[in-house]
């Protein structure tokens, strides 16, 4: 039983991280309707801040969080001024704008590459390896912080979204882009912003996983399906809906690590997409059937 | 303003709306370079000449898979991150029997061909039922579900793979048997191309390309289509899988796998033209030469991922139409490349 | 009576696509309902769309109470007091009846004024006042319609213009729509509409335009325009008694 709690609790701290990664893609879709393929490798790019940050000057990675969530954020803009601006101005995001975000993956990758070549990286602060124990569950505490910076920054997403005025112009803007401008949102300043949040939400996740897995450049192909298959799961366009996407398949998957073996449960969030695509493609919380 | 003076004025306006035709072609290019192609290797009694055989068996591979790839993202407008996936099917098919059986891969290509035609089939009538997005995460989603079952599967040899014989030849004329057979196939692919192109079943495709929906309220099987579409295109990567394996004698995940196979089917045809039918061919030689160049100057690292990142970025920004493509919007397209 | 809005020689298109205006005209004077005419293709919708700001005029002045509008961007616009309902799809479907006016407010400073603006509507239109707190995408067509016109009348504008209100609408609704319009005109609301349906639409104007090959072949009292035997021949089915 307490094997059982453990996996579980293991699950949902992951689930949170995921859940963080996968929040920044949703926001990023829904305003722009753009799917931000280039979002895992600027995870990645978050995570050698944090790395480099503690490799040269001691700085915990949780410390440094805000600083890569404004770098990130820097970088966000610049993408969007240089690339994005004008898909998202046109009347119609095509599968073009996809592939660009694809681009922009493999610049970003080969750029880390370039610099800090394949060499796998983790940050090894102390709570990175330690664990607490209540009663004979084991938790590792890297992932327990992790899991619960996550959320506290989920939640405050939240907030901004349901209360702020400029969260009623990011949720006008996903539901009617066109309704919002009419009404005087300016929907570019939106894009903008919900881009580079969306990049800086990116950033701060970078932190987190950067003692939380080992990553290199190239590792951001493997997280693309995984961050995919969430946003399927919860339906395009849909926070909420990643966000529990994120812990249902965390936890599916953990367990399926647990008892069929660790090879297994990265296919768990694979398979999850192509079953959601055969039985519900709109997926929990879509807009149904489809954008095209 | 009299009734029908407003009827004809509005017929004229409408007749001015619609645009014309262009009908220039040259098809004395292709079968001219389709001739050269077949007789180059005669180079080979004069000297060693088999980088350039192999840079053109290589060229030749990648129309297949590029022309193959556009069928389903060029004409239909469905893009596939993951096709790459029946390139290691057929790969592994006739790799596998040749292993086992010593059937040479290039008598079996159709029938490799086929099964991941088939594959193509199951696939896409899952697959297919998303639109946009969704089908471009799905197609990632598969490649990587491919590569953690190849890796796994000892019956073909898990991650390491399975190495297959050469031929006998001697190495003056080792390459011949696959240059002939790449350059044969590439023939085909470009000739089902335009076939498509020019039948109902392409039309029907490029209605789906532009709006589905309308498409299929105006009478057009869009599901029928889309799957044949995925199906066909599968089958002509599938079978250029086939060959490549026995070219390096070896079938392995990391070979077929590898997302840069994938990058490469795409970014030729999205460079070369989409939805043309001398796009994708144009796109591989440019791409294929502008490789060649990185990893002479560059080194194959990390910078060629940037340099490629960067050509498609440019690609998409600057001529989302492609050569091919653009030039024919501005009507300077060269006879010679016109192939629709 | 100086003209509130004056639209002369607009030549407008999508992209880098053909002019679908070529010369279209208006005058809208304040106070009164003023309806668009003609078929399809002509250019209603994108001469609504058009001096909104939403298109790029190519060719053509939008001169707003002696003010020229020219490139400026929607909300420019709608801040100078002309507001644009689009066809069919205004609200937000995921948010609350509150909310979508709440949003129909969004250019307003003062927080408790638009809460008490809100209010107001909500007296005006009971049934709004019913569904506050439901979402705008699960009521009937009417009642939409219905919440996409009063949250027009939050920030209180000079000009609303409606593409198609009655689009998708059963008859007795539509009627409903037009006296809405006229609750609007009383409250010194000047409105531009847009309709498919040119005989209802004419029956419940003041001012008729008829918009035909992206320009204005007529123009004037929506009676006239009615009776007119060339309209009613070309754009009213044959000869109808009007």
């Amino acid at each position: 039983m307490s094997n059982f709690i453990q996996v579980l609790i293991l699950g949902l701290a992951l689930g949170g991280v995921l859940a963080l990664m996968g929040s920044g893609l949703s926001l990023v879709f829904g305003v722009m309707r753009i799917v931000n393929l280039a979002h895992p490798a600027l995870i990645i790019a978050g995570a050698y801040v944090a790395y480099w940050a503690f490799k040269l000057w001691g700085v915990d990675p949780i410390v440094s969080l805000p600083f890569a969530a404004i770098i990130l954020s820097i970088v966000g803009i610049l993408l969007y001024k240089l690339v994005f601006e004008r898909e998202a101005k046109s009347a119609k995001y095509s599968e073009m704008s996809v592939l660009l975000t694809f681009s922009v993956a493999m610049c970003v990758e080969g750029a880390l590459g370039s610099a800090f070549t394949n060499t796998q990286r983790v940050t090894s602060p102390g709570y990175a390896t330690d664990a607490i124990f209540i009663g004979d569950i084991f938790i590792p505490t890297g992932q327990l912080y992790a899991g619960l910076i996550s959320l506290g920054l989920i939640a405050l997403l939240a907030l901004v979204l349901k209360f702020s005025r400029f969260g009623y112009a990011i949720r006008a803007t996903t539901q009617n882009r066109e309704a919002a401008e009419l009404l005087g949102v300016n929907v570019n300043l939106v894009s903008l912003a919900s881009f580079a949040i969306g990049i800086a939400l990116a950033g701060a996740a970078g932190t987190l996983v950067s003692f939380v897995f080992s990553f290199f450049p190239a590792k951001h192909w493997e997280w693309i399906a995984i961050l995919m298959s969430l946003v399927v799961l919860g339906g395009m366009g849909s926070i909420l809906g990643t966000v529990i996407a994120a812990f249902l398949l965390s936890v599916i998957a953990a367990f399926v690590g647990a008892w069929i073996g660790s090879t297994w449960s990265t296919m768990t969030f694979f398979l999850a997409l192509f079953v959601i695509l055969l039985v519900r493609p709109q997926g929990l919380f879509g807009e149904k059937p489809e954008l095209t | 303003m009299d009734s029908s003076n407003v009827i004809e004025a509005r017929k004229k306006h409408n007749d001015n709306l619609a645009r014309g035709n262009d009908k220039t072609r040259a098809t004395w290019f292709p079968l001219t370079l389709m001739a050269l192609l077949l007789v180059l290797p005669a180079l080979q009694f004069l000297g060693n000449y088999n980088y350039l055989l192999h840079m053109v068996l290589f060229t030749a591979s990648y129309a297949v898979m590029a022309s193959g790839w556009n069928i389903l993202g060029g004409f239909a407008g469905y893009i596939s991150l993951g096709h790459n996936v029946f390139f290691a099917i057929g790969g592994y098919f006739a790799g596998m029997i040749l292993a086992r059986y010593g059937v040479s891969t290039i008598i079996l290509a159709p029938v490799a061909g086929l099964v991941a035609g088939i594959a193509g089939y199951l696939i896409g009538m899952i697959t297919l039922r998303v639109r946009g997005p969704s089908f471009i995460i799905s197609s990632l989603a598969l490649v990587m579900i491919a590569r953690i079952l190849f890796d796994n599967w000892e019956f073909i040899g898990g991650a390491n793979g399975v190495a297959l014989p050469a031929n006998e030849l001697t190495v003056q004329w080792a390459k011949l048997p696959y240059y002939y057979a790449f350059v044969i196939m590439a023939a085909f692919a470009v000739w089902v191309s335009y076939r498509i192109k020019h039948s109902k079943f392409g039309l029907g495709l490029r209605a789906i390309s532009k709006d589905e929906i309308k498409a299929e309220s105006a009478g057009i099987n869009t599901r029928f289509y889309k799957v044949l579409a995925f199906a066909i295109s599968a089958f002509l990567v599938g079978m250029a899988g086939a060959v490549w394996g026995e070219y390096l004698t070896y079938i392995r995940p990391n070979i077929f796998l590898i997302i840069l196979v994938s990058v490469n089917m795409v970014l030729m045809c999205i460079l070369g033209g989409k939805g043309t039918v001398a796009g994708p061919v144009v796109g591989a030689i440019f791409i294929v030469v502008f490789n060649e160049i990185f990893v002479a100057t560059l080194g194959a690292s990390e910078i060629n991922i940037l340099a490629t990142g960067l050509i498609m970025a440019v690609a998409l920004i600057f001529f989302p139409l492609g050569i091919v493509g653009t030039l024919a919007k501005h009507h300077r397209l060269p006879k010679i490349l016109n192939w629709d | 009576m100086t003209d509130l809005l004056q639209v002369t020689g607009i030549t407008a298109g999508y992209g880098d696509g053909p002019s679908i205006l070529d010369g279209a005209t208006l005058t809208i004077e304040p106070g009164k309902v003023h309806c668009i005419i003609g078929p399809n293709g002509a250019g209603k919708s994108t001469l609504l769309k058009a001096i909104c700001g939403m298109l790029k005029i190519r060719e053509g002045e939008v001169i707003f109470k002696g003010e020229r509008l020219n490139g400026l961007r929607p909300d420019q616009i709608l801040r100078k007091g002309i507001c644009f309902v689009p066809q069919e799809n205004a609200l937000f479907p995921k948010m609350t009846v509150r909310e979508n006016l709440r949003m129909g407010g969004y250019i307003l400073d003062d927080k408790d004024e638009l809460e008490r603006r809100i209010d107001e509507i909500m007296e005006r239109f009971p049934i709004l006042r019913e569904r506050a707190n439901q979402h705008a995408g699960n009521m009937s067509g009417g009642q939409q319609q219905t919440l996409a016109m009063a949250r027009t009348m939050i920030i209180k504008p000079d000009i609303v213009m409606l593409d198609e209100p009655s689009l998708g609408l059963a008859p007795k609704i539509v009627q409903e729509m037009f006296d809405i319009m006229r609750i609007m005109t009383a409250e010194g609301i000047t409105i531009l509409l847009v309709e498919q349906n040119a005989l209802t639409g004419l029956k419940n104007a003041d001012w008729g335009v008829v918009l035909d090959l992206g320009r204005t072949l007529f123009e004037g009292p929506a009676v006239d325009v009615l009776s007119d035997p060339r309209i009613q021949e070309l754009y009213l089915g044959g000869n109808k008694a009007a």
